[in-house]
């Protein structure tokens, strides 16, 4: 089934740009591995990120700057060793993640309500943004939620609907405080999702509060 | 009088044979062109994203020297210049940001990593970059200098719209909706030059 639901421009541009959170730049660039329309729009932005840099009044470098990159042309290029390797094909299992992603540490998937498992991937940057996947079995409702701050969500694997559509593999959800979501996962299969969750969930009723802090992780 | 080095610089063309030149023969001269020309302008863009004088000046050395090593990566067909070193500043930018948060568990080879999202090879309908080039800049002189602005100051700055929204002292949901605006112009003008 084709994407039907993309990132807004703006979060485009920000990814563009470079000036994303490392959580929310992941979520986005798993739309973009499967959006070729995105993709364009996106390189399409750095073309404008060209322009800008080319029509900036230039700064006159430090007295013996350009000497200087000059004389390290032939220095061989030294890199400096990873403080952390991590463990090899953690997330190669999960399709649809980005090549970058799969290569994260992830914990084991922990249990959080019925039918729903969660997954924390770990970020190798301080990142304002948790990064997980979940998965739902089919047919789940998800508890009635509302976000403080913003949420976004690629579907890796399944479906689910709320209020603004149905979401396929490779469709693009941004929540923040100003909805409240029902949420139903589709049939037949598990739907995975990677959620990129800045700000806090808020869950409705009792079982909500139960489970909120498994939630924070 | 337009002086030749002015016309060069509007010449994307000439800039991207130089970092051909580069890529094919360590051209030495070609270099010095690129770096004479760039440095200063990624130095600009460095200190307008809130990077201290002597950052910028280092940022914009490594850019270059960056440019000097993965110059043989440059693709003219789907990247122009401008584009492509924006993308080396970019990323250097993000990895410069990490280290200063001592959080340095990256180095800038996975910045380079978060941006690739190609997934699989095969035709992309990606714009050739001259054509891609030619339309940006038509779409760009389209749009008003408020919106430039708006624009603009998204691509340097880190907290983009909260810094936009104080640098014009404007309200942030201003800053956003102006910048909603200005981007629905930028596309619909992009999409008219398809």
């Amino acid at each position: 089934m084709s994407i039907q639901h993309h990132p807004v421009d703006e979060l485009l541009t920000d990814f563009a740009a470079g000036t994303l959170d490392l959580g929310q730049h992941v979520a986005v660039a798993t739309h973009l591995t499967r959006c070729s329309r995105c993709r364009d729009a996106m390189h399409l932005m750095e073309h404008v990120g060209g322009a800008v840099l080319a029509g900036l009044s230039p700064t006159p470098m430090s007295g013996d700057a350009l000497a200087r990159v000059e004389a390290r042309l032939r220095q061989p290029v030294v890199y400096e060793a990873r403080r952390e390797e991590p463990e090899p094909g953690t997330l190669d299992d999960m399709p649809g993640l980005p090549a970058f992603v799969r290569r994260y540490p992830a914990a084991s998937w922990k249990w959080i309500a019925p039918g729903v498992r969660l997954r924390p991937i770990r970020l190798p940057a301080e990142s304002d943004t948790r990064v997980f996947l979940l998965k739902s079995a089919p047919g789940t409702k998800m508890l009635e939620h509302t976000h403080t701050g913003t949420e976004m969500t690629c579907v890796l694997t399944g479906s689910f609907s709320h209020e603004a559509g149905n979401y396929s593999p490779g469709d693009f959800d941004l929540g923040d405080n100003t909805m409240n979501h029902n949420v139903t996962v589709g049939p037949g299969e598990d739907c995975i999702c990677l959620v990129a969750m800045h700000g806090d969930l808020r869950l409705a009723g009792i079982i909500g509060t139960l489970i909120q802090p498994f939630i924070r992780m | 009088m337009i002086s030749p080095v002015r016309q060069r610089a509007s010449d994307s063309g000439y800039w991207a044979s130089l970092i051909e030149a580069v890529a094919v023969h360590e051209d030495r001269a070609a270099f010095g062109a690129l770096l004479e020309h760039f440095a200063p302008l990624v130095k600009t863009f460095m200190r307008r994203s809130g990077v201290t004088e002597a950052s910028a000046d280092e940022l914009a050395q490594e850019t270059l020297l960056a440019v000097w090593r993965k110059a043989s990566l440059f693709d003219p067909s789907t990247a122009g210049a401008a584009a492509w070193i924006f993308t080396i500043a970019r990323n250097l930018r993000i990895d410069s940001y990490r280290r200063g948060r001592r959080d340095g568990l990256t180095e800038s080879s996975d910045v380079d990593a978060e941006f690739q999202v190609e997934d699989s090879p095969g035709p992309d309908s990606r714009v050739a970059a001259a054509q891609a080039e030619t339309r940006v800049r038509a779409a760009l002189a389209q749009l008003s200098e408020d919106q430039r602005r708006v624009l603009e100051l998204s691509f340097y700055e880190e907290k983009a719209h909260g810094e936009i929204a104080r640098i014009l002292r404007i309200p942030l949901g201003t800053v956003k909706s102006r910048s909603r605006l200005a981007m629905n112009r930028l596309r619909n003008l992009l999409g008219e030059f398809s």
